[in-house]
């Protein structure tokens, strides 16, 4: 567990430093230079730290299905809790995702908002979040309130395929990979970004915002065990 | 258990208890022409252009399937015969018939936009009929079996007024891209083979809600 | 120090993010340190 810790705090680290501090150069020789991308030079630093936050909302959603599921098949209110609590950080982690894509749509793309279809796609999985925990609070009783909030996020998790993979490739938009963009790339494989160094930095900052999410998911979890626990307690003290 | 026979019966009754009061074919309808006079009032004799029509079309479509299609869950809770209906027929047959019903009050629902659409928008002429025809059909469906499945879920959780637009919209954002799109090619006369992607997505977008919605449907169904 | 940081702004920059992150993550530390403590308590007292 402190491996994740100390782990997650290092990588996102190493990442801000190398990835603000590597400098920008014309034909990069080594390690410790970037390519210049046209139309992107400097603003290309956010891929570090802007596409590692979608998808660690994504992750978090997937994970709080995958509660919600075991939970309907269990009804260990356990999984449900867990759900929640995924379900709350991937929301934080949304917010972010499309705040970050937002600011970096007006400096590259001109607007704040453009209805990109992946622009749109993390405004989906917004609105997502933001239904389930409407629901959740719309119902009193505890395990009606897991059920179908439970249903909801596989029902919503339905449409998450379709929304993250075929549209956006599908439909012109401004996001590399759409249609009609040579680069052929997404969300998996920035073939925008070919130098190898890039690239790796990359997958370390994706690993160690992954890392963070699932830290401050253990962290939340015990929170709330402990507070259980002294639920129970001074219940059974009366 | 599953028979068609029993999945007509869940319909028929629906059908004739909708027949006997009206009131969803009435509010529906007069949900469709409010929203189209309010557009009307805002234009002020303005010709919107085909892609401003086709999400028009489609934005009356689902606010006023907002309005009717969780009918067929919240009257049940309402009159009491929830459980009545768990005791005599199986889930997935409650969620047949209770889809069958959605789907064909929703084609109805469309057929009557498109109607008023025509008469009040000289510009909405619809060039590729076969392209509309279909996109109308396959969208229907989509937004009808999301709405199926979302209409349980609030039936079952007391239903308060905006919960309904809320946890559907997000779910149908996908098919009423897809739909829109499709739309404004049929609206311009695009040649059909242009639009088989947004058929295939809507397709799939069905199968995938009611394949996911038969599974489902018990954990809401069931309390 | 001062004119490496005018020349090179990327550095202020840098500079500003790593102080934002280092607070966090010593607030995270703490958090989790302070959640350990209170289950040592609950298990000493169960």
């Amino acid at each position: 567990m402190s491996a994740v810790k100390y782990g997650s705090i290092i990588l996102v680290s190493f990442v801000i430093i190398a990835g603000i501090a590597i400098p920008l150069v014309p034909s990069p020789q080594n390690w410790l230079e970037f390519p210049v991308i046209p139309g992107l030079e400097e603003k290309a630093r956010n891929i570090f730290f802007h596409v590692p936050t979608a998808w660690t909302t994504v992750l978090a959603f997937l994970v709080s299905m995958v509660y919600g599921f075991r939970y309907l098949r269990t009804r260990n209110p356990d999984y449900d809790q867990k759900s929640v609590i995924s379900a709350g950080l991937g929301l934080m982690f949304c917010i972010l995702a499309t705040v970050t894509g937002a600011l970096w749509a007006k400096f590259n793309w001109g607007s704040y908002w453009n209805w990109d279809p992946r622009q749109t796609s993390i405004f989906i999985l917004l609105l997502i979040y933001g239904a389930y925990f409407s629901l959740r609070s719309a119902i009193e009783l505890e395990e009606k309130k897991a059920a179908l909030s439970a249903v909801y996020a596989i029902v919503a998790g339905l449409t998450v395929p379709f929304f993250i993979f075929i549209m956006p490739r599908m439909m012109t938009g401004l996001h590399p990979g759409a249609q009609g963009d040579s680069s052929g790339g997404g969300p998996l494989f920035q073939s925008g970004m070919m130098a190898g160094n890039m690239r790796v930095l990359f997958y370390v900052s994706l690993l160690g915002f992954n890392l963070l999410y699932v830290w401050l998911f253990t962290l939340r979890l015990r929170i709330a065990r402990i507070e259980d626990r002294q639920l129970l307690s001074r219940h059974t003290e009366q | 258990m599953l028979t068609l026979a029993q999945i007509m019966a869940v319909f028929l009754k629906d059908v004739r208890s909708e027949l006997r009061t009206r009131y969803a074919l009435n509010a529906l309808l007069m949900f469709v022409v409010t929203t189209v006079a309010i557009i009307l009032f805002a234009l002020r004799g303005d010709q919107p252009g085909s892609t401003v029509l086709a999400g028009m079309f489609w934005v009356s479509v689902f606010f006023t399937a907002m309005s009717g299609l969780s009918r067929s869950f919240v009257s049940e809770e309402e009159r009491g015969t929830t459980m009545t209906l768990q005791l005599i027929a199986s889930s997935t047959t409650v969620y047949f018939g209770k889809l069958l019903f959605n789907a064909v009050l929703t084609l109805v629902l469309v057929a009557g936009v498109t109607v008023v659409y025509l008469i009040v928008f000289p510009a909405f002429e619809i060039t590729g009929m076969g392209v509309f025809l279909l996109t109308v059909f396959l969208g229907s469906l989509g937004l009808a079996s999301a709405a199926t499945i979302i209409a349980a879920i609030i039936a079952k959780a007391g239903s308060r007024g905006t919960l309904y637009p809320v946890l559907s919209f997000p779910i149908l954002i996908v098919p009423l891209m897809t739909v829109m799109g499709a739309t404004v090619k049929s609206l311009e006369g695009v040649p059909f083979s242009d639009a088989t992607v947004d058929f295939v997505v809507l397709i799939s977008y069905f199968m995938v809600m009611t394949a996911g919605s038969v599974l489902l449907f018990d954990y809401v169904w069931k309390d | 120090m001062l004119e490496f940081m005018m020349e090179n702004q990327m550095y202020i920059v840098l500079s500003i993010v790593l102080l934002v992150w280092a607070g966090i993550a010593v607030y995270l530390v703490r958090l989790d340190r302070k959640v350990s403590r209170l289950e040592e308590t609950m298990k000493k007292e169960s």
